[in-house]
């Protein structure tokens, strides 16, 4: 019966009701939306550098990571083939050979991060093939190179121009390569556009005097958040010579932003809680200063201080958890057609690719955000709720019965 | 048996910073199945007294005794338990739940007593059969009259059978003609249930009814006196 109470009493001035209803509605869409978009952008920086680069684990020669350097390949490359090979999880791997080194055109140079590549290994791991914006991907054939749109506009060279390519070699001679060019990709990320350069791994190995070793392994996952385990595995079945890293180690700084959001993300909570709390105490306490008299006549006929509290609570409640599921629904149904057709952000592109974001967010809503979007406006309304009906309780009831 | 005793009560309240004696050493004792009037012009102290007889307040000194429990000694919520256990209400404002219909607010104090939802509709339709208003039961106080709401008042202050019903000024905001049927009902739960009714009033439709008599002036009690049935047919 105190729900129904407590129900009834919420429309008892509809007007106020629904303007308290209104402001939870528009700050619970709000966070919806926020919080995906937030959580989207985050994802989608991860996603850019699992799916451009990074995958989820590489597998190096120990030190390789501390150390970039040519001399530091993967001791026994046949090893981890075989083992890759019978480990379930893995879904795809790549083989790379890595070195920094010089990129030049006939008008300039720039430096670079060379990547050596089996193209179609890798277009198993990474999506650099579905990039290309000019010509083709790597076929396989000798002397082929794609790079960057910002590298090549830097350098001045279009499909078909050539470069030179120039880089320590393992026996600590310059290596020197011809390429021409065959492809300009575009990726989410224009300093990645600036740096890394893609050919062929045995032009790589030949020009870096490596042989048929190589300096990394890249392996896609049925599921990212299998890496540890297939990490741990691997670690023990390679031995201390290697290390296995996941995507979590490899990019520490994207890894911490996460982190830091999840953190974050309770201060948005905590404003927009602040700012709605005003309007629960505010709304409370216009209803219980309406209602002395029924306080008064509720605890003169014997109903307990606990129990007007709880009342005094329970609409509050109420008030807040429908306002949260109107909300919610109404920022679902918001959020639903943009996590397909995402939001474009086209004005502000150049910003989203210096951080490594798509001019394309696609929100996504978390089980925590939904959790926490569905706590937290009820749990406020409670706490709003508290010192109004504290001032009901307190009501003397021979006092509140006469109050006019 | 005696239900409620009073022992030389004193009230003082401050009104505006100003001590108002309002009870001057009130003794007097009611017993069960009465059907007490305490009377007197405004300023008497009957609306005082029967705050501290239903244990709404409590005495600046002397004691009042509710079923020989003494009020002093309770707590704010004992004293809310107590009311609820032995105490009905009719309030001159009839002072139903707005947001209640009239079974529900029959049925509201049967459930802060914890009494089985099953169990409160039969009894609260059962007592609305016996008022004569079951035809209300779905009608929120302001869809009611003021008699039907005071009507409805009376069945939830009864409903629980209470030792006593405390009606202060019931029939002040009624005509003459439904204050008259509000107290025949009164009257017959009295006779016919051994229902103790005290009232507070200075309305002559309420006192020409009551079989005791207590008269109050000043805060003192001036005269107390049974009322014969055949001296209410001589006046």
């Amino acid at each position: 019966m105190l729900w129904k109470i407590a129900w009834r009493n919420i429309w008892r001035n509809k007007r106020r009701s629904l303007i308290v209803l209104t402001s939870i509605i528009v700050g619970l869409v709000a966070i919806v939306l926020y919080d995906s978009l937030s959580v989207g952008m985050i994802y989608q920086m991860l996603e850019n550098q699992i799916g451009s680069y990074v995958a989820h684990i590489q597998i190096h020669k120990n030190g390789f990571n501390d150390n970039r350097i040519i001399q530091n390949y993967v001791p026994s490359p046949h090893k981890v083939d075989s083992l890759l090979q019978k480990e379930k999880f893995v879904k795809a791997y790549s083989k790379r050979v890595l070195s920094f080194g010089i990129l030049s055109s006939a008008t300039n140079s720039s430096g670079v991060y060379l990547v050596g590549i089996r193209p179609e290994m890798e277009s198993r791991v990474t999506k650099i093939h579905t990039y290309i914006t000019e010509g083709t991907y790597l076929t396989g054939k000798s002397h082929e190179i794609v790079i960057g749109k910002n590298l090549a506009d830097k350098l001045k060279v279009g499909i078909g121009d050539k470069v030179v390519a120039m880089a320590s070699s393992l026996h600590g001679n310059i290596g020197a390569e011809v390429f021409r060019v065959v492809g300009i990709y575009q990726s989410f990320s224009s300093q990645f556009d600036k740096i890394y350069i893609y050919v062929n791994l045995h032009d790589a190995q030949n020009m870096l005097e490596l042989e048929d070793n190589i300096s990394e392994f890249a392996l896609l996952l049925e599921n990212s958040e299998l890496s540890q385990n297939v990490k741990n595995r691997l670690s023990t079945q390679l031995g201390e010579e290697y290390e296995v890293l996941t995507f979590q180690e490899l990019l520490p700084m994207l890894v911490l932003q996460i982190d830091v959001y999840k953190e974050s993300i309770f201060i948005f909570y905590a404003i927009i809680a602040i700012a709605m709390i005003f309007g629960i105490v505010n709304t409370m306490l216009m209803s219980v200063f309406e209602r002395i008299q029924e306080f008064g006549v509720l605890m003169a006929i014997g109903m307990k201080n606990s129990r007007v509290f709880f009342m005094v609570l329970l609409e509050a409640l109420i008030l807040g958890t429908v306002g949260t599921i109107v909300g919610f629904i109404l920022g679902y149904l918001i959020y639903i057609p943009l996590s397909h057709t995402g939001i474009d952000f086209a004005m502000f592109s150049e910003g989203l690719k210096a951080f490594g974001v798509g001019t394309v967010i696609y929100p996504v809503l978390t089980l925590q955000s939904v959790v926490s979007a569905l706590l937290v406006i009820p749990f406020i309304s409670v706490i709003g709720a508290i010192y109004p009906a504290i001032k009901a309780i307190r009501l003397e009831p021979i006092n509140a019965i006469r109050y006019v | 048996m005696e239900i409620v005793r009073t022992e030389q009560v004193e009230k003082i309240y401050q009104d505006n910073g100003v001590p108002v004696h309002a009870l001057k050493g009130i003794t007097l004792s009611i017993s069960r199945g009465e059907f007490t009037v305490i009377a007197g012009p405004s300023g008497s102290g009957k609306t005082t007294l029967l705050n501290l007889i239903g244990a709404l307040d409590k005495p600046t000194s002397g004691k009042v005794f509710i079923e020989g429990e003494d009020i002093a000694q309770k707590s704010r919520n004992e004293l809310g338990a107590l009311r609820l256990h032995k105490i009905g209400f009719v309030f001159q404002a009839y002072n139903l739940i707005p947001v209640l219909s009239a079974m529900e607010n029959i049925e509201f104090t049967m459930m802060l007593l914890g009494i089985e939802e099953k169990e409160r509709r039969e009894r609260a339709l059962s007592i609305m059969e016996e008022l004569g208003i079951a035809e209300l039961a779905n009608k929120r106080p302001n869809e009611m009259s003021g008699g039907q709401q005071q009507r409805v008042a009376v069945a939830r202050a009864i409903v629980t059978n209470p030792a006593m019903v405390l009606a202060d000024e019931p029939t002040a905001n009624l005509d003459s003609a439904t204050g008259s049927s509000l107290m025949d009902l009164m009257e017959r739960l009295n006779l016919e249930k051994g229902t103790t009714f005290i009232f507070s009033s200075h309305d002559p439709l309420v006192m020409e009814r009551g079989r005791r008599l207590i008269h109050l002036r000043d805060g003192k009690i001036i005269d107390d006196k049974m009322v014969s049935e055949a001296a209410k047919n001589t006046e």
